[in-house]
């Protein structure tokens, strides 16, 4: 069959593109991140390699306009397209399948993504998608359908594949049951990078020091921990699966080798730990992959990782660590499931930082019980650990409720939310009744923000250079400048409401 | 994170133990993890409790890990010395409406057997059927507190005799497709069991796992 995987380019009214690929929470910028989809390029290869006939369509990525995208995936003519969407940009979704079925209505339109996965009778009733696909798992329920819709014409009606909620006629739709997933993510194949046209993700992305870089297969699927609350790794629908080291590092071989890649980056929710964190970083070695100028960044949590494990993952030339920092205070860690403590934080970022790691943190403000004094202690732990050198870049968010996490569902329950229109949920503006005015979030992002710019944070980066470690260097000299311009941004996008309260927008 | 002092570490076979910690004061229901580290060790990781949910203490089954970090400093502890607990976290509960009326079948491998072990210690009067995949016959653990007559367990490596897989001893087993089934353990035996289910005609939405990392 030909099956086309699809991303729309979505620009808003300010001329900015959404972001929307490898399960992000959609943030529209000017000069966007292109992250490869990692899942959906799986499904691609899945496909290809079963004998269909596959089209990466990612409009962004591919720097295409909405008219050209849509034209461009017209003339392909597909018998299959298969969308990835969250909430805020659901409603876009919706009217672009009805487009597209007015346009191809032969098509069967597939809507993947963990909002219509958690709502599928919503997305049928408001769009013209034939079928919303239950499971983050697509790759392996994609291909089965995708076989199935080959050879069964009533598939609509006795398919029972399980994951999936089918439009059998107008408005009326059939479950078939909840997807339980357990293959090993073995059996699903490594990314045909050609087929999904690595290069156009390799250079422009913030967090690649080096270029071209890419995203691995990544080795876990949903989370290890997969408790976090404001998170879509969370919930009983969900479990996770985990890849072999040595497939994982064949992989990287093939990319270092074969593709030139000098910085690969795996985004699974959380990556190893323990034994097998060790066996990897010692098979980089043990094939020589450590001196062959790439640098490795994962995911990890505070508490996942030891010294020696650290240790041995710096000596395998691994670099970028991104760590989920959403607050400094008790009650918030524990309203949101964290499970770590600032002693945790302190002893983790020392260990990487002695090493040569360098320690991203993902920071969120905005939760509905955020008060004057958590706020405060976030925004001055941060400048502490920045300051003191003990985390290099920083990310902050607002706590946006979204695709029916259960923060997000908190949010519903206890009528918190100012807005019940999707298109508000993209991260730009607090949605939440909340302690304080929404203004003192703002504030507080900007100020750290700012700490890139202030002196004493200049000042450690350039006492790093005395390690005489490459990487510091090149953070100083090469990515300081990209990450000055993608600061600016970030502040830009995150506070252009300050002074805007946020209005009560419901429909009901 | 809070600490908490151990009360007792048990050796339950050569490799697993049973730590005993004073309780946070928290609601916690059967099935629920916790995260649990020693003292200054900077890492932690999370565990099933294994004891009933209303129990003044917490029991976790813990096996230590050669080459592990955490899990030896957990079986070095002793009654008195302190840890850190988090949580607790999770959903792999049972339906509280469906506890008195419908039947469960539990299966585990290993030391996935502790949120069984809580849930049956929770709910005296469960319907329910557990098989232990275990590799020693000493890894049993406690199967005493299980009614004879609901606990399978199959032994792959016997001292003497012909081991079997659960896998083997579920494949003949009845299984109804409307029990609840809550599968707890490693990969592959959760991989090779949801696969018998689904063969069987367990329905998806009939099946929870945990999974061990």
């Amino acid at each position: 069959m030909k099956v086309a995987i699809s991303y729309p380019p979505i620009v808003n009214d300010q001329g900015q593109k959404a972001m929307v690929s490898q399960n992000r929470n959609v943030q529209f910028f000017q000069k966007p991140t292109y992250l490869l989809p990692v899942i959906h390029a799986q499904a691609a290869t899945s496909l290809k390699e079963s004998g269909h006939d596959v089209y990466w369509d990612d409009g962004n990525a591919q720097l295409k306009d909405y008219d050209k995208w849509l034209s461009d995936l017209v003339a392909w003519r597909p018998e299959v397209v298969v969308f990835e969407s969250t909430t805020p940009v659901m409603k876009f979704y919706w009217k672009t399948s009805q487009e597209l079925k007015a346009l191809l209505p032969g098509t069967t339109i597939v809507m993947t993504g963990y909002h219509s996965m958690r709502r599928p009778e919503e997305t049928l009733d408001e769009s013209a998608v034939d079928v919303v696909l239950r499971s983050n798992n697509l790759d392996f329920v994609l291909l089965r359908l995708v076989n199935e819709m080959s050879k069964n014409p009533f598939w609509r009606l006795n398919s029972n594949i399980e994951g999936l909620t089918i439009r059998t006629s107008e408005m009326e739709y059939r479950s078939t049951g909840n997807f339980i997933q357990v293959e090993p993510l073995d059996k699903t194949p490594l990314i045909d990078r050609d087929l999904v046209r690595w290069k156009d993700y390799a250079f422009e992305n913030g967090n690649f020091l080096n270029t071209p870089g890419t995203y691995a297969s990544s080795v876990v699927r949903d989370c290890m921990f997969g408790k976090c609350t404001f998170c879509r790794y969370n919930g009983p629908d969900l479990t996770f699966s985990m890849m072999s080291v040595e497939r994982s590092l064949d992989e990287y071989q093939d990319l270092i080798e074969n593709h030139g890649v000098k910085e690969i980056f795996d985004d699974s929710g959380v990556w190893y730990r323990g034994r097998e964190a060790r066996q990897f970083a010692q098979g980089i070695i043990d094939r020589g992959l450590h001196k062959k100028g790439c640098y490795f960044g994962i995911n990890t949590r505070f508490e996942y990782l030891d010294e020696e494990t650290i240790k041995l993952m710096a000596k395998a030339n691994f670099r970028f660590v991104l760590l989920g920092f959403e607050a400094a205070d008790d009650e918030t860690l524990m309203r949101l499931n964290k499970g770590y403590q600032m002693e945790h934080v302190e002893k983790c970022l020392t260990w990487m930082t002695k090493y040569g790691l360098h320690p991203h943190l993902t920071i969120m403000v905005g939760y509905y019980w955020q008060t004057r004094e958590q706020l405060d202690l976030t925004v001055k732990t941060v400048k502490n650990l920045m300051y003191r050198g003990l985390a290099r870049t920083l990310q902050v968010t607002i706590c946006t409720p979204l695709d029916f996490t259960p923060y997000h569902l908190e949010c519903i329950d206890q009528g918190l939310l100012l807005t019940d229109d999707y298109n508000d949920h993209d991260m730009s503006k607090l949605i939440v009744k909340s302690p304080l005015n929404h203004d003192e979030y703002y504030k507080a992002i900007r100020e750290m923000y700012s700490i890139t710019f202030n002196p004493r944070f200049i000042a450690r980066q350039i006492m790093f250079l005395g390690k005489m470690r490459k990487r510091d260097w090149q953070f100083l000299f090469t990515y300081s400048i990209r990450a000055i311009r993608r600061v600016r941004q970030h502040i830009f996008n995150l506070t252009r409401n300050e002074g805007k309260q946020t209005e009560v927008n419901k429909h009901n | 994170m809070d600490s908490f002092q151990v009360i007792e570490n048990l050796r339950l076979s050569e490799s697993t133990f049973k730590l005993r910690t004073e309780r946070p004061n928290v609601p916690i229901r059967a099935g629920q993890c916790f995260s649990v580290g020693t003292k200054d060790l900077g890492i932690n990781r999370e565990y099933s409790m294994y004891s009933a949910a209303e129990d003044e203490f917490i029991d976790f089954l813990i096996r230590e890990v050669a080459d592990g970090i955490v899990t030896p400093a957990l079986g070095r502890c002793k009654p008195g010395d302190l840890v850190e607990i988090g949580g607790p976290y999770g959903e792999f509960c049972l339906p509280v409406l469906a506890v008195a009326e419908d039947s469960f079948v539990f299966i585990a491998s290993g030391t996935g057997i502790a949120p069984f072990h809580s849930f049956v210690k929770t709910f005296p009067s469960l319907n329910y059927t557990l098989y232990h995949g275990i590799r020693y016959e000493d890894e049993r653990y406690e199967a005493d507190d299980y009614e004879a007559s609901r606990y399978v367990a199959a032994v792959s490596q016997p001292v003497s005799g012909r081991g079997e897989r659960i896998t083997a001893v579920l494949s003949r087993a009845e299984l109804n497709p409307d029990s609840h089934y809550y599968l707890c353990g490693n990969r592959q035996m959760i991989t090779d069991t949801v696969q018998i289910l689904r063969d069987r005609g367990v329905p998806g939405g009939r099946i929870f796992m945990e999974t061990f990392f």
